[in-house]
């Protein structure tokens, strides 16, 4: 039984190990006329999946919509699970640039890979557009003329929110984000706004990332006399956060706000009525009202099955529609790769968020609104419902020179 | 002042009392079988998962509180039978990969049944709004699993040392060759006990639940802080368990408040130090 | 004796070889299994050896990295490349290893855990290091002779130097030094009767498994130009306890079959289905269930190399 066991182990192992060794690199079409190369790079395993979901149902709702094809050719979605590692991450980029050849790079998730990629991508001469990770140095000194990026900067969703938190809530805040450089980064750019229009920090604490108790730090904050918390939280921090913030009483006398992240749609319902009366900044809710939201929600809705769009989805949308389009402008001519980065650059177009540009000085997306909203219960359920908004928000780019 | 400190501590006595459930089940698959159970925190997972179905199911918190342990518990004895039992030889290498692999597994598989969405569980009616006492504001269910814990630990220590099962795990620890000599079948005293540590790691899930939500990655992340209590408290000993949670439970919280940016190092820096003034935990059996 | 090395002479050869006959993809991931198997047969003298079964080896790998990658920006030469990060792991391996050698078992498992999760929690936290996102821009080395930025150059070099580290490693196990480790995993006791100063001998392991750990780390900063905290975390310790066991302990050589399986079924699954961790966690349990030797103890059991 044994011998048996594992020789037809070892043999099946070799056999399969072969076989997907050769697999992937036997295929490998060439250029012009072959179908034009999506390279993703997101997580599609482990917590954060559900963004990786998110921001690729974006996307294919854009390229269905154009039947897969655009000038002639085929779209090729390539789909890489980073698994939220570097090494992993970045080993897939090498995959997808090296072996896959693919025109346009877009993602990823994770900051970490971003920053380990943006040397490849660049050396290589290949596109790429951000679809997510949020970290402030690829718009500044680490920018690049091959890489765009369409969902935000770690800055942006911060920033209005200072003065707006100032004026509209309270001057007694106490600050809070996991302890790492996104979290300092968010929080930096809150106060950049936020002590200039007369607010005083209470308290600032910044809890483990991952950390599961918040209790130390919301006594804390009861016992400091803040009127307000603004916070910067994401995934299950973000939930964690917001329901101990609730079972220990203090939304009765301490408001709750923070960044977009604390409370969109990948956390809102773990959350339930704990988030309610939650203020926060996002550049996207699918509240919205303006015609593009709206088709786009409910085109979304439709094509999976019901699930409410995100702003990650909303990232998915606006990264395949520059793609579309800039493909559309050079008549599906993926050779000229300067040609295409100046017709990306030019995009414009009217996008769920409202009108989509990039700032030519950092190729990072100018956020036509900041949205401040507040948890409510609508038809439907618990959402991010607009109350207010900022409008033109710019990532300040200090140190980009966009080298090529 | 008085109030704050008080407040500090009553958070630190609740996540003790979490991390004592947490870790006593670990400590006696250690303590009696000698086995490196990474799979530990699976079954922490497992009993959150399960609890979250049941209170879907049924509207019901504590019938919940109460099935859910009993399916984590047949998923260890299932395992253990499967594929533990052939590796008791082989030596923690061995033992390592399996449960290692077992990870992973669960991970994927609760992905899979659940979706990767993080999950709320949600406390029982009765105890889900916050009190006050003595000038420190805690939510009611705070103060629901530290009584809930500390009769926990009463309980067990009533079986262990008081009734007959308890005496034959206790020598099965001590020596089970022996205590297979004296005609008990100690095989399926090794299930029953593997069981028993997985139906009370599945415990402690559903009981953190409404706390800690759930998602698949949490077997992983709770895996560590369940081996440094077994560790801190020495392997095997239900005393130590509790003692060494609840110092730690205190070692943290006022860590997180007090000392800002050292979060992450406090739990290390602890069994470090413990570890190296005590190197079998404080209640363990001296090593050499 | 003559068939072994006439069969490692083609492996070096076939090696040596890729670069030329394979896509630029398929190298890399060549290359990355194997730095990581220099890692992984480190890890292999302290645990197949000398019998310690180390949770913690990720802190020399991390260090060798960070050390690497904060010299080689300011001076990129082979001093940066090699010499500081080996002497930046054996110091930081000759301190940990004081303290954890006291212990064993479970405990030592515990305690190198500890140890590499705080370098982890302070890599993750300062911003000098890079905090979260880690270092990033760091160049290769200048080597004589070679381009080593180039594709060909590289590996060349790699494999220079991965040879190096498993003939140094085979060196260490076939010396009488090797032996005494090899009888301390078999009877702690017997060889301090004996008169072995025992505690030395396994300090001595720990330092030079640290050393070479640290080379891999910075080989892994030139091969990939980055490095984050992550090298730290005790998930880079397990998986390369992983590699030692699905390759087999105590063989030196399994190690570097144990990475290729580790990062093949990583890589590769993982683009074809989205439950990868699955069938990863089966493999393990498989593996450990009928393949007890590892790759290398089943395929000598079968070529009746073993008793």
């Amino acid at each position: 039984m044994d011998h048996v066991t594992r020789r037809t182990f070892l043999g099946t192992a070799g056999l399969a190990a072969a076989g997907a060794a050769i697999g992937p690199w036997v295929l490998r079409a060439s250029a012009q006329s072959g179908p034009v190369k999506i390279g993703l790079v997101l997580p599609y395993s482990g917590v954060y999946a559900v963004l990786g979901e998110s921001i690729t149902q974006g996307m294919e709702l854009v390229f269905a919509r154009e039947n897969w094809t655009v000038a002639g050719r085929k779209i090729e979605m390539i789909k890489e699970d980073d698994e939220m590692q570097p090494p992993v991450g970045i080993r897939k980029t090498e995959k997808l640039i090296d072996s896959d050849k693919v025109d346009i790079l877009t993602g990823p998730v994770h900051s970490g890979i971003l920053m380990g990629m943006r040397d490849k991508v660049h050396n290589s001469k290949t596109i790429l557009i951000v679809s997510n990770a949020g970290a402030d140095a690829i718009s500044r000194e680490r920018c690049s003329k091959w890489i765009f990026r369409t969902s935000f900067s770690n800055w942006q969703p911060n920033y209005p929110m200072g003065e707006w938190v100032a004026k509209h809530v309270s001057k007694d805040v106490f600050i809070a984000a996991p302890n790492y450089q996104a979290g300092k980064d968010q929080l930096g750019a809150f106060k950049e706004s936020f002590l200039p229009a007369g607010g005083k920090l209470v308290g600032e604490d910044y809890p483990k990332l991952g950390e599961t108790d918040y209790a130390p730090y919301l006594t804390k904050m009861r016992q400091s006399g803040a009127k307000a918390v603004y916070c910067f939280f994401s995934g299950s921090d973000a939930v964690n956060f917001v329901k101990q913030y609730d079972q220990f009483g203090l939304k009765q006398s301490i408001k709750l706000t923070g960044a977009g992240f604390l409370t969109e749609p990948d956390v809102l319902p773990a959350q339930g009525k704990a988030a309610l009366g939650a203020i926060t900044g996002h550049f996207y809710t699918p509240l919205l009202d303006n015609q593009t939201n709206q088709r786009f929600v409910k085109e979304f809705q439709a094509k999976f099955a019901g699930k409410m769009p995100d702003g990650f989805a909303c990232q998915g949308y606006d990264t395949a529609e520059v793609i579309v389009r800039a493909l559309k402008a050079v008549n599906g001519n993926t050779q000229d790769k300067m040609k295409l980065v100046e017709v990306i650059e030019k995009s414009e177009f009217d996008s769920p968020r409202g009108r989509f540009r990039f700032d030519p000085k950092t190729h990072n997306v100018i956020q036509p609104f900041i949205y401040i909203r507040e948890v409510k219960e609508v038809a439907g359920g618990l959402n991010n419902v607009p109350i207010d908004r900022v409008a033109n928000v710019t990532d300040p780019g200090m140190g980009c020179t966009l080298p090529a | 002042m008085g109030a704050d400190l008080f407040a500090q501590a009553l958070n630190g006595l609740a996540y003790g009392v979490l991390l004592f459930l947490l870790s006593v089940g670990l400590t006696l698959i250690f303590g009696m079988l000698d086995v490196v159970n990474l799979a530990h925190g699976s079954f922490y997972m497992l009993g959150a998962y399960t609890g979250l179905s049941l209170i879907g199911a049924l509207g019901n918190f504590w019938v919940a509180l109460l099935a859910a342990p009993l399916v984590v518990g047949l998923v260890g004895v299932a395992i253990e039978r499967a594929c533990l039992r052939r590796l008791y030889r082989r030596g923690p290498l061995d033992q390592v990969l399996l449960t290692f692999g077992l990870v992973y597994l669960f991970e994927d598989l609760v992905k899979w049944i659940w979706g990767g969405r993080i999950r709320s569980i949600p406390p029982p009616d009765l105890f889900s709004g916050s009190v006050t006492v003595l000038g420190a504001t805690i939510p009611s269910y705070r103060l629901f699993v530290i009584g809930f814990g500390l009769v926990m630990a009463l309980l067990l220590w009533l079986l262990i040392e008081r009734t007959r099962l308890g005496a034959i795990i206790r020598a099965g620890v001590f020596d089970a060759e022996m205590t297979s000599g004296l005609g008990i079948d100690i095989d399926r005293v090794f299930t029953a006990v593997f069981g028993f540590g997985a139906a009370l790691g599945g415990l402690s899930g559903v009981i953190a639940g409404p706390i800690q939500s759930a998602y698949p990655a949490m077997g992983v992340t709770i895996l560590i802080p369940a081996l440094i209590v077994v560790v801190v408290g020495g392997l095997g000993s239900l005393k130590g368990s509790l003692v060494g949670s609840l110092v730690i439970g205190q070692a943290e919280t006022f860590g997180k408040a007090w000392i800002p940016g050292a979060a992450m190092l406090i739990i290390y820096v602890v069994m470090a130090a413990v570890m190296l003034v005590r190197p079998q935990g404080l209640f363990g059996r001296p090593l050499k | 004796m003559t068939a072994r090395l006439a069969g490692l002479a083609v492996l070096v050869v076939a090696l040596a070889l890729f670069p030329l006959v394979a896509a630029v993809y398929p190298v890399k991931l060549l290359q990355e299994i194997l730095i990581w198997g220099v890692f992984a047969m480190s890890l292999d003298l302290l645990m197949g050896f000398a019998g310690m079964v180390s949770f913690g080896h990720s802190a020399f790998f991390g260090i060798g990295g960070y050390v690497a990658a904060l010299t080689l920006v300011g001076s990129p030469g082979l001093v940066s490349a090699l010499v500081l990060p080996a002497l930046a792991a054996g110091l930081a391996a000759l301190v940990i290893g004081f303290f954890s050698i006291r212990v064993s078992g479970v405990y030592f498992i515990m305690l190198t855990l500890a140890f590499s999760q705080m370098f982890y929690a302070y890599t993750f936290q300062v911003s000098w290091l890079g905090a979260e996102d880690g270092l990033v821009g760091i160049p290769r080395p200048a080597v004589w002779g070679l381009d080593v930025n180039g594709l060909r150059g590289f590996h060349a070099y790699l494999l220079v130097l991965v040879g190096l580290a498993a003939l140094g490693l085979w060196r260490v196990v076939r010396s009488p030094f090797g032996h005494v480790l090899r009888g301390i995993h078999d009877n702690e006791a017997r060889m301090e009767a004996l008169g072995y100063a025992v505690d030395r001998y396994k300090l001595a392991a720990f330092v030079i498994a640290g050393v070479v750990a640290g080379v891999a780390g910075s080989l892994y900063v030139q091969f990939t130009g980055s490095i984050t905290p992550d090298a730290f975390f005790w998930k880079t310790s397990g998986e390369a306890l992983l590699m030692v066991i699905i390759g087999g302990t105590g063989t030196i050589g399994g190690a570097l079959l144990g990475s290729a399986a580790f990062i093949l079924l990583q890589s590769l699954v993982s683009t074809y289905t989205e439950r990868w961790m699955l069938i990863l966690g089966v493999t393990f349990v498989v593996f450990v269930l009928f393949a007890p030797g590892g790759i290398v103890g089943t395929v000598r059991d079968r070529a009746g190399l073993r008793a």
